[in-house]
């Protein structure tokens, strides 16, 4: 049997009202949660990179460092190595000069040449060829000249000669 | 007139005050200082990518400083570290002179940063521009070669001996390390 006219409404645990407040609730936790874990993840992504450019900047640097060490070396070895090339080109000039200076009738039998000093062995058919065509340039060359004759059978004479460079002369 | 609020709508405005303060307590306490970490750490970040920047660029122009000079100085940085070897010598300058010798390197003398080696030379030459054409060739050769004082020529019939000291030169490697540290 009835008592009522109308159908008993159904009687739920959470009423559409708060339904609709815990949606609310949720949509705006949710934004909030998100832009947390936005924020969170980004600064992280941010400090991991720092570590990054730090550590990429310091590898970096010891690299400048290294290779201005291998360039400074790089320009020793240059410096070191045209020092060189030039002493033998002088040197080379020097002994063309020297031969170049002796006459024809000069006969050279032996040259000794050292830094500072110079020592030839001979033979002239005159002192005054040796004079005149090699003594003279060599004076002009060296501070100190010395020669020595040994009369020769045949009439010419065979020659020490002995010249020097006085280092204190040069530099001034 | 009578107001009348129903228990459900005490319960719905009690929840909403309870939201509003733990919205307000997230924002305050955690939201605002995350924010303002990320503003910090991209600030930072802009900061130090602008210094690596400066380094990367300063990198750039030693590393090309370093490229150029290795190009252009190649055989005297291989002539440095190449060891000296006698046979290869000997045979490479031999058409220089009529006969060619050299005596055993010597133990080397550290000269700053390079190592140097003496050997004793004695040749046999047609005329004095086999000499000059070994000094020229010296220069090119695979070591740094010094000719040095006392040279001494000698004639023996129609050719010339001569005998000379010459220096070779090698990169000391310690040095080379040490300076790069």
């Amino acid at each position: 049997m009835r008592n009522s006219f109308i159908k008993p409404r159904v009687k739920t645990l959470i009423s559409p009202e708060f339904k609709l407040l815990f949606f609310f609730f949720s949509i705006t936790l949710g934004m909030l949660l998100t832009s947390y874990t936005f924020l969170k993840v980004k600064a992280v992504m941010y400090e991991s990179n720092i570590a990054e450019l730090q550590a990429k900047g310091e590898t970096l640097k010891t690299d400048i460092i290294s290779m201005n060490g291998e360039i400074t070396f790089i320009e020793i070895e240059k410096q070191h190595a045209e020092g060189i090339y030039t002493s033998n080109t002088v040197l080379k000039e020097s002994i063309h000069n020297l031969f170049d200076l002796v006459p024809q009738r000069i006969t050279l039998s032996k040259a000794d040449l050292k830094e500072d000093e110079l020592v030839l062995y001979g033979i002239t058919p005159s002192k005054e060829v040796y004079e005149f065509l090699l003594l003279a340039p060599l004076r002009s060359i060296f501070h100190r000249s010395y020669t020595s004759y040994y009369a020769m059978d045949n009439g010419w004479y065979s020659f020490v000669s002995k010249n020097y460079l006085d280092r204190e002369l040069a530099v001034q | 007139m009578k107001f009348h609020i129903s228990r459900q709508m005490i319960y719905i405005l009690s929840l909403s005050v309870v939201f509003l303060i733990v919205v307000f307590v997230f924002a305050f306490a955690v939201l605002i200082p995350m924010g303002k970490e990320y503003r910090v750490a991209r600030m930072e970040t802009k900061k130090v990518a602008y210094h690596v920047d400066l380094i990367q660029s300063e990198y750039d122009k030693v590393y090309g400083k370093l490229k150029n000079l290795k190009a252009d100085n190649r055989h005297v940085i291989g002539a440095y570290t190449t060891i000296f070897n006698a046979d290869r010598f000997a045979k490479v300058h031999a058409q220089h002179f009529e006969s060619f010798s050299l005596s055993e390197l010597s133990t080397p003398v550290q000269e700053g940063d390079f190592a140097t080696y003496e050997v004793n030379t004695s040749t046999l030459i047609n005329s004095p521009q086999g000499f000059y054409d070994f000094l020229d060739a010296v220069n090119k050769s695979d070591n740094i070669v010094s000719v040095n004082f006392p040279i001494h020529f000698e004639r023996d019939a129609n050719l010339i001996k001569s005998s000379f000291t010459m220096h070779v030169y090698a990169a000391n490697q310690q040095e080379n390390n040490a300076s790069q540290e």
